[in-house]
């Protein structure tokens, strides 16, 4: 009797442990199913909310929960200046930080922001190509105004380099040239920034990786947390070039990109109608024309030194424009926005 | 008429169905040369114009003598124009005036009515009502126009509607026509007139382009010396600046003075050099 039973429990051994396979590929046994549902929901969380629960130090901007009502009207303040019911006057006559900055993700991996990276996925869902940094996982950084800002803010980036809050007021009174913004306005700018931080899932984690975090979180908290901070980055950093046109031994510019660069980037602001800037352009031949003409000129209206110096704010024209750091296009975007720009005037 | 207002009615209408692009920049500043062009504020925008005309160049007025008109002052206008809304423009100027008619505030209001697409509406139609008030102190003349025996005869206004097209990147035409109203005129003058005129801008390169303007008035009284003001320029914009320096026969720079007012004759040497400055503002 004992040894038919063990006949059978052989035989059904291999067919439980095939219907077990089966069942686990697609997530509905239970136990394998219950893990799944704990990592399915670990990618759910956010990048600060997972850094809490592995108990790393909060950062001085650190928000538990998003309020609704704060981040309505952070959102507001971020795409118009001013809450939409006209209880508050405009951060700045010039700009809304939607004119330079994005709120949604600009790469596909949030470890790599390189410009190559950042045009390749905006070219793909339709980004624009800004020359600041995106809105979307601010929050999850720690530090700002780095670099070569200090050639351009002076001593005013050291309050803002581990500090949003200050970072916040800098980008407020002296990029968009605005007013100083209210506390309460800044919180309700720190909620929405909390509603559109990284998720994990915004991270790329490969299979393995992914195994070893889950893993560390319960046994390494400090791994867990190198880990994850690897996956994404933490620093806005930046550095200036020059107006010089770049020279690339060898390098082929692509008019492709060129043409998205301008259309997303230029004609983001400089778009007749925009109403941004005092200088509009167009994706006409007139225009290309005179931008090629003007392109070894040493003078705003060249296009390599205005987009690697910006304007600066002079007395009586406040309103500047920003440059575009290496950080935020490379020289090889550079060369093929001047590609197309040739491209269009020569046609 | 009735066609027109067909035509009109049909082309509003029609541009609201098909999902067009505004066609803008058709001139690079709210004025022609001296006349309103259908270009329009952006909304909460402020224009600061400072325009100057100066005396002729040839002629007996004109010449090495008067180093070409240079040390001669036409007139001169400081004004304001700002955007209520992207469709409304209002404006406030002072003007040195020209001839009797001196020491000038100006004002008007320009509202487009249609704005050129790339599909649908071919056109731009605006409608500029402007006014005039002459604050010099009345003269004791009782002949002179500027005798002024109420103070409503003070008051001179011009009504025009401008209709614009852009060809291409280049070529940008204006057609106007309206009514000048001057309340108070001379016993051989008429106060109303009825006038239509042209203007046109062709652009060398983004920032250079070449304007023409000029304006015929009808029915004028024969009695009455009068020139159609003529004028040419030449535009520069920096981006956020605009000049425009120009040459014309007209001495005044506000509407209701150079088109019922100029006197003066090309062919006489009395044409003279102006300039004006546009600096626009974010308010």
């Amino acid at each position: 009797m004992l040894k038919k039973i063990c006949q059978i429990a052989l035989l059904l051994i291999p067919i439980l442990a095939l219907f077990a396979f089966n069942w686990k590929s697609n997530g509905t046994l239970s136990t394998y199913s219950n893990s799944r549902l704990f990592e399915d929901k670990l990618a759910d969380v956010s990048v600060s909310y997972a850094l809490d629960m592995m108990n790393e130090e909060r950062p001085i901007h650190y928000i538990m929960n998003v309020s609704d009502d704060s981040a309505r009207m952070g959102e507001e303040l971020v795409k118009f200046g001013k809450l939409k019911d006209g209880s508050t006057s405009r951060i700045s006559k010039y700009f809304v930080c939607t004119d330079c900055h994005n709120l949604q993700l600009e790469t596909d991996d949030p470890a790599d922001e390189s410009p190559e990276r950042v045009l390749e996925f905006s070219k793909k869902n339709n980004v624009p190509f800004l020359p600041a940094s995106t809105f979307y996982g601010m929050f999850n950084k720690e530090h700002w105004y780095n670099g070569d800002y200090a050639k351009k803010y002076g001593d005013l980036v050291k309050p803002t380099r581990d500090t949003l809050f200050n970072a916040i007021q800098l980008c407020a009174t002296q990029c968009s040239q605005g007013r100083e913004m209210e506390d309460w306005e800044i919180r309700s700018v720190m909620h929405y920034y909390k509603s559109i931080e990284l998720k994990v899932s915004d991270l790329k984690f490969t299979s393995r990786e992914y195994g070893e975090f889950t893993a560390y979180m319960s046994s390494d908290n400090k791994k867990a947390v190198n880990l994850l901070k690897s996956k994404y980055n933490q620093i806005n950093d930046a550095h200036f070039g020059t107006s010089e046109i770049p020279k690339i031994e060898g390098y082929e510019p692509i008019a492709e990109n060129g043409e998205f660069i301008y259309k997303q980037g230029c004609l983001h602001c400089h778009a007749v109608g925009r109403n941004i800037t005092n200088f509009d352009l167009d994706d006409t031949r007139l225009t290309h024309k005179f931008l090629l003409a003007k392109k070894n000129k040493y003078n705003s209206f060249s296009v390599s030194h205005i987009t690697r110096y910006g304007t600066y704010a002079i007395s009586g024209r406040k309103q500047y424009m920003p440059m575009y750091s290496f950080e935020n296009m490379s020289d090889e975007q550079m060369l093929d926005l001047m590609f197309y720009i040739e491209k269009k005037a020569t046609e | 008429m009735k066609r027109l207002i067909v035509v009109l009615t049909a082309l509003i209408f029609s541009s609201g169905l098909i999902a067009q692009n505004k066609i803008n920049e058709t001139f690079a500043g709210t004025r022609v040369i001296n006349n309103h062009s259908s270009e329009m504020l952006p909304k909460q925008s402020l224009e600061f114009i400072v325009a100057h005309k100066f005396g002729d160049i040839a002629g007996s007025a004109g010449g090495l003598q008067n180093f070409f008109g240079f040390d001669n002052l036409a007139d001169v206008r400081i004004a304001f124009e700002y955007g209520i809304i992207d469709n409304l423009d209002i404006g406030l100027g002072r003007c040195k005036g020209v001839g009797a008619r001196t020491q000038l505030l100006d004002g008007f209001a320009k509202y487009s009515i249609l704005q050129q697409k790339d599909s649908g509406m071919p056109i731009s139609l605006t409608f500029v009502s402007s006014v005039v008030l002459p604050y010099a102190k009345a003269s004791t003349d009782s002949t002179s126009v500027t005798s002024y025996p109420k103070f409503l005869n003070r008051f001179m206004f011009t009504n025009q509607l401008l209709v614009t097209k852009k060809f291409g990147e280049r070529i940008s035409l204006q057609v106007n026509a309206g009514y000048n109203h001057r309340n108070f005129v001379d016993f051989t003058d008429k106060n109303g007139l009825f006038f239509a005129g042209a203007a046109g801008r062709f652009r060398f390169t983004k920032t250079l382009g070449i304007l023409f303007e000029y304006n015929h008035v009808f029915g004028r009284p024969a009695a009455i010396v009068a020139q159609d003001p003529l004028s040419f320029g030449f535009e520069i914009l920096t981006g956020g600046h605009t000049f425009a320096l120009h040459f014309s026969n007209s001495r005044g720079l506000n509407e209701n003075i150079f088109i019922p007012g100029t006197t003066s004759n090309w062919l006489d040497g009395q044409f003279r050099f102006g300039f004006s400055i546009n600096r626009r503002f974010k308010l």
